[in-house]
């Protein structure tokens, strides 16, 4: 592996909102879900080639309209400039007092180009600068940090790394994208955003439990005794437009409407199961799908919702339905159907079950459990990609489109979870050319990595790999 | 004084040459010679006299909200930069809780950071901002153009520059190469009526110019970055602000003009070692430069208020007043009669009151000396609240206050009490020239209707 390449970290600052919030100090609950994420960390980077902010003076960068532009947003956000405090319950809840978010400003020794060759998950570790909350003290600490990291010629990483108690990569790609359209001048589809799960409409549901397989798969989940960590390695494939439209449409026949996000879990999985020693003789393997559940729940535009809205479910298959050449095929069917499948009563009666069963005694919610893992993990934002209002046929992503005032789109945007452990996390996401190109991060325990990296299936597909260090 | 009696001369003469010639025309000599007299007296008064100083108009910056300083985030930096000190931060945290500063108040971007690191680059750029933006301000509403100023001052106490500000302002706005430009530093807060004291000195000298006075602090070196309680309390009142102010002795802008100069009153406590002591800048042990602030000052600055309104009352006081005040003094002194002494009621004298907003404590001490009311003290304590103590400029936002809150009428006066370093107590009265209509710009303009606001003794979050 080669040596890390230098990023210096030389300044730290605080952004504030422009506007108090009002009424000052008022607290926020928070969700069930949101409790249960509360182990795990969000790390998005965006990537553009040129920066978008003015060069002259030290502050040029802090007086443009970029700053302006995020201090007014953040009047928005007050559940972002907030700090967490402890209720009566022992339990988190956010504490409206503005206090800001921290920001970071880096450099980094090498160019952008080079960097998107080269570096690897620990080199970009050090673009979204991250502390969990010290000692369980959070005065002081901003639960949201905002890195700048300016690189060699004229690129620029903008990272956002945040607890994931207060909100998902949706709502944070969704800020983003505001943050982008304000300083463009543009009106924001996304803000002001709604912070805070309205209350659900729990009639539909039968009194007696409803035991989804949501609420089994988590009820299992929090038996699982933790797994020793091991050393776990990541990677970048991206593949392109025409290839998985080929792949699509070659098994269009029997599964016409499946997505790209369902080709390739699918692929994945098989591909992953193959590596793994440990599952040579079991008969049935499962996957954990992680599904944007915002549009499930009672929010009147989803996408404005500012927190957690995720479904974590349970895929199983039968290794003999996967085996033999149709087996791709069967399998993303598989992953369609239970996506789709996937509806209000599921979202509502998980929260139900997080809400209840979690609670201890004194009622106290203990320690947050692992969400993403232990088992293998796959993580969806294909509710990321909007079609375009003047095309039909051509599909835009939301993170593609986060364009300052200069119009340039990213190069690359990178989705990372915190404290992923276990048999491994695989996130989809879109991809700079648009369309159906996705851009694959699989985080695997290392020997994994380096016989997934020369399986021949997935090799067949041309992915270009960024991001994995020195090969 | 030539001149003086040149003119005196010269008004006998012609009065002696009218008076002969009247006398021979008319039928009543005394009555002529009475006339005459009245009018060589008049004439001698109004040729005399010195002109009359006008206040044309005045811009408060406004920080750009992005600068703003919520009380959670000035608590959060504290606790960080004084981790090793918990006493210092304790002590830090004490003050901010009853400053009586909002959460609106602003500092410089290079304060935002953490730890602050400012150096002169980043001094430069506040100054800029600042400045230029109060300046056009001023000159977008008075109509002027840089052409059109003949005498500029800054007043700028703690950060000096070559070439100085004032040579910034003329390199800026491209002013004409005979302006008369100064550069006040050091002075303290009360340097803004200083400056007003320098300009009306320099326009009764030139007759039909314009002056531009500058009034500001530059924040960014001027952080405390140590950890010596004595020295932590300018970290916690000083602000960003600014004021720009366009005083003229033209006759063709007295009818646009807002206010006219009455009356200027310095005080310097100077040669009172005490006094001069109360507020120095100096190093800490480890070498970091602030200011320490004596425990003394509430008493220092209440002792200054009281030299400066003995010789402010006599000029302006009415008939009675000042009565009271003599037969108090004479009971006092020379029946030896037990009696308080008599603090006359500036309220009879002035309409508005505009105190230095160097605290809430200088405000509330102010208040009690005078006993002013809640409502004679409420612009000082708003701007204390909203902009903070932005040092000599702070007299200009209470001002603007006032006219935000459509309560300045003509005819009325305003009296502004600054303090400063030295120690010093200045004041100046102005009168309200013309009916001022609620301006539609300015730093208050958008957020008048929000104030006045409680503020709790202590702010607790």
């Amino acid at each position: 592996m080669s040596p890390n390449i230098q990023v210096n970290v030389h300044s730290r600052l605080t952004v504030v909102s422009s506007t108090p919030t009002e009424p000052m100090g008022q607290t926020c609950a928070l969700t069930p879900i949101d409790r249960a994420m509360a182990s795990h960390s969000v790390h998005i980077i965006f990537y553009y080639r040129t920066s978008p902010f003015d060069k002259e003076g030290r502050f040029a960068m802090d007086l443009d309209n970029v700053r302006i532009s995020l201090s007014d947003l953040l009047s928005k956000y007050p559940r972002m400039t907030g700090r967490l405090v402890r209720d009566g319950d022992g339990n988190w809840m956010v504490k409206y007092n503005d206090a800001g978010v921290r920001m970071f400003k880096a450099s980094v020794e090498t160019s952008i180009d080079e960097w998107l060759k080269f570096a690897n998950e620990s080199d970009e570790r050090n673009l979204t600068v991250w502390e969990d909350m010290p000692y369980g003290d959070p005065t002081s600490w901003s639960p949201f940090h905002i890195q700048l990291s300016e690189f060699v010629g004229g690129g620029l990483a903008i990272g956002l790394s945040f607890t994931h108690l207060l909100a998902d990569p949706t709502s944070a790609t969704l800020f983003y994208k505001s943050w982008t359209d304000a300083e463009r001048g543009e009106p924001s589809g996304h803000s002001p955003p709604i912070l805070g799960l309205p209350p659900l409409d729990n009639t539909s549901l039968s009194t007696t439990t409803k035991n989804t397989s949501i609420t089994k798969y988590l009820q299992d989940k929090s038996k699982l005794a933790p797994t020793s960590s091991k050393t776990m390695a990541t990677s970048t494939f991206k593949f392109s437009n025409t290839i998985i439209k080929q792949c699509l449409y070659k098994i269009a026949e029997k599964c016409p409407g499946a997505t790209p996000f369902d080709y390739l879990t699918a692929l994945f999985w098989l591909q992953i199961l193959k590596i793994k020693s440990s599952n040579a003789h079991s008969p049935t393997q499962s996957i954990s799908l992680c599904i944007d559940a915002r549009k499930q729940l009672d929010v009147p535009i989803p996408m404005k919702l500012f927190g957690n809205a995720l479904s974590f479910s349970q895929l199983s298959l039968q290794n003999k339905h996967v085996a033999g050449d149709n087996g791709l095929v069967e399998a993303v069917e598989l992953v369609h159907h239970h996506v789709n499948a996937i509806k209000k009563d599921d979202i509502v009666s998980m929260i139900n079950w997080l809400e209840s069963s979690h609670k201890g005694m004194d009622g106290a919610y203990p320690e947050a459990v692992q969400m993403y893992g232990p088992d293998l993990t796959c993580v969806s934002l294909e509710h990321l990609m909007i079609p375009k209002t003047d095309s039909k046929d051509e599909i835009e992503s939301l993170v593609y489109d986060a364009k300052f005032r200069n119009n340039e789109k990213p190069v690359h945007v990178s989705y990372r979870v915190g404290k992923v452990e276990g048999e491994g996390l695989i996130i989809i996401a879109p991809s700079a050319e648009g369309g159906v190109a996705r851009t694959v991060t699989v985080t695997l325990p290392a020997e994994e990595m380096a016989k997934l990296c020369e399986d021949p299936v997935i090799m067949e597909m041309e992915p270009i790999m960024i991001l994995s260090g020195k090969r | 004084m030539l001149k003086f009696a040149t003119e005196v001369y010269q008004c006998l003469i012609i009065s002696f040459s009218l008076h002969d010639l009247l006398l021979n025309l008319s039928l009543f000599p005394y009555t002529v010679s009475f006339l005459l007299l009245i009018v060589t007296i008049a004439v001698f008064h109004f040729m005399t006299k010195p002109r009359t100083i006008y206040l044309l108009d005045f811009a408060c910056f406004k920080p750009p909200s992005m600068c703003r300083v919520p009380y959670a985030t000035a608590f959060e930096h504290g606790r960080i930069i004084l981790a090793s000190q918990p006493k210092s931060y304790e002590f830090q945290v004490k003050i901010f809780e009853r400053a009586g500063l909002g959460e609106e108040t602003s500092l410089p971007q290079a304060l935002h950071y953490i730890p602050p690191d400012p150096n002169l680059k980043d001094a430069r750029q506040e100054t800029e901002m600042v400045i230029f933006a109060t300046v056009d301000s001023l000159f977008e509403q008075t109509g002027l153009d840089p052409e059109d100023i003949d005498i500029l001052i800054v007043n700028c106490s703690l950060f000096i520059t070559s070439p100085s500000l004032s040579s910034m302002v003329i390199n800026k706005y491209k002013m004409r190469s005979n302006v008369k430009s100064y550069n006040l530093s050091g002075m303290g807060c009360s340097a803004g009526l200083i400056s007003i004291d320098l300009a009306k000195n320099l326009l009764r000298v030139h007759s039909e110019s314009n002056a531009i006075v500058i009034s500001t602090e530059i924040i960014t070196p001027n952080s405390y970055l140590g950890t010596e309680r004595s020295m932590l309390l300018p970290n916690c009142l000083f602000r960003m602000g600014g004021a720009a102010i366009l005083l003229t002795n033209k006759r063709s802008l007295r009818k646009q003009a807002k206010y006219s100069l009455l009356h200027v009153v310095r005080t310097h406590k100077g040669a009172d070692d005490k006094s001069y002591g109360c507020v120095m800048q100096e190093e800490d042990k480890d070498g970091h430069a602030g200011v320490t602030l004596n425990q003394d000052l509430m008493l220092i600055a209440a002792n200054s208020l009281k030299l400066n309104i003995s010789i402010l009352g006599s000029l302006v006081l009415p008939v009675s007043e000042k009565l009271l005040f003599v037969i108090n003094l004479i009971q006092r002194k020379i029946a030896k009669q037990k009696k308080k002494r008599y603090i006359p009621d500036f309220k009879k004298a002035f309409d508005h009151f505009c105190i230095h907003a160097g605290g809430r404590g200088v405000i509330d001490e102010i208040q009690k000396s005078l006993n002013l009311s809640d409502d004679n003290v409420e612009a000082s304590r708003m701007t204390l609240y909203r902009w903070g103590n932005t040092s000599s400029s702070s007299l200009w936002y209470e001002i603007g206050y006032i006219e935000a809150k459509g309560r300045m009428k003509k005819g009325e006066k305003v009296w502004q009490i600054g303090f400063g370093s030295g120690f010093k107590c200045n004041s100046v009265v102005w009168k309200c020239n013309r009916n001022i209509e609620v301006p539609k710009t300015g730093a208050w303009a958008d957020i008048i209707h929000k104030y006045p606001v409680f503020i709790p003794e202590v702010v607790k979050l």
